[in-house]
């Protein structure tokens, strides 16, 4: 079996590195963003807003109210990870999501 | 077609027979473009399946490819599960024995994943069809081509049952 030693001095600590990383990656996040679409109702995306980001009346009126009038709205900020399942349950009802770093 | 809430998060509805007649074409419709291959449907039908899940915005392009595989893989899971659901809606149409009204009774979450599944077919509508905001407000005997304007009428009552459904939770200021 081989086995490799790296000389002292040559490398950087992978833990450092990756930790660095995953600090920079969750400080920056990803914005999930719903975009405006002809078809799904206002009443259905507020529903949607309360049912998947588990957003208040107010706040789920709010964010469908923007995405109507301005086109798109930017309905929450999570680390990748979390805004690919967001992404995924938004379209699983139908709803135009897409994610973007910050 | 009536929607109640009979116990806490169970919920009953009720279709007349013309209702339950048209829900049953929609149902076999969206099982046959559940089993369709994604990658020979038309692109705007591909692209609600497969769209991008950015548009362009920033971030390391190696992760949004990830993301992007990611998000393909579970819709591809998706449209599975919406079949599996549609097989059981037809099964429970075929085996009840009263039809006028079809009664199913269903839980909070089975009647949600239905919402959901009946606003895919207003969506695949919408997009095979390219329907435009102002078709959705158009007055429907406006329209001239006949198969956009069976198609707007489809999203509108599909539309309607849906709010039907989420009705009661909907908030009115």
């Amino acid at each position: 079996m081989a086995t490799s030693a790296a000389k002292p001095g040559t490398e950087t600590s992978p833990d450092v590195d990756v930790e660095e990383k995953l600090k920079e990656a969750f400080a920056r996040g990803w914005s999930i963003i719903v975009w405006n679409d002809p078809v799904n109702l206002m009443d259905y995306v507020v529903y949607v807003f309360k049912a998947v980001l588990k957003m208040n009346e107010q706040d789920a009126s709010r964010h469908m109210w923007e995405v109507h009038q301005k086109g798109k709205s930017v309905v929450g900020r999570e680390t990748r990870e979390k805004s690919e399942l967001i992404v995924h349950r938004l379209r699983s009802f139908g709803l135009n999501a897409t994610m973007e770093q910050a | 077609m009536i929607c109640e809430q009979f116990d806490p998060g169970q919920w009953r509805l009720s279709f007349n027979q013309p209702e339950a007649d048209f829900l049953i074409n929609v149902l076999a419709r969206l099982g046959r473009h559940y089993q369709e291959d994604v990658s020979r449907m038309p692109p705007a039908l591909r692209a609600y399946w497969q769209g991008a899940i950015s548009r362009g915005g920033g971030g390391d392009k190696n992760d949004l490819k990830e993301s992007q595989e990611v998000l393909a893989e579970a819709r591809s899971e998706l449209r599975g599960e919406r079949l599996a659901l549609v097989e059981n809606w037809l099964r429970d149409y075929e085996l009840s024995e009263e039809r006028d009204p079809w009664k199913v009774e269903i839980s909070t979450a089975e009647r949600d994943e239905f919402v959901a599944m009946l606003n895919d077919r207003r969506m695949l509508i919408a997009a095979e069809l390219g329907v435009t905001e102002q078709d959705m407000e158009a007055d429907l005997s406006q329209i001239a081509n006949e198969a956009r304007r069976t198609g707007i009428l489809e999203i509108d009552v599909l539309g309607h049952f849906i709010l039907v459904m989420l009705g009661p939770q909907i908030y009115r200021p």
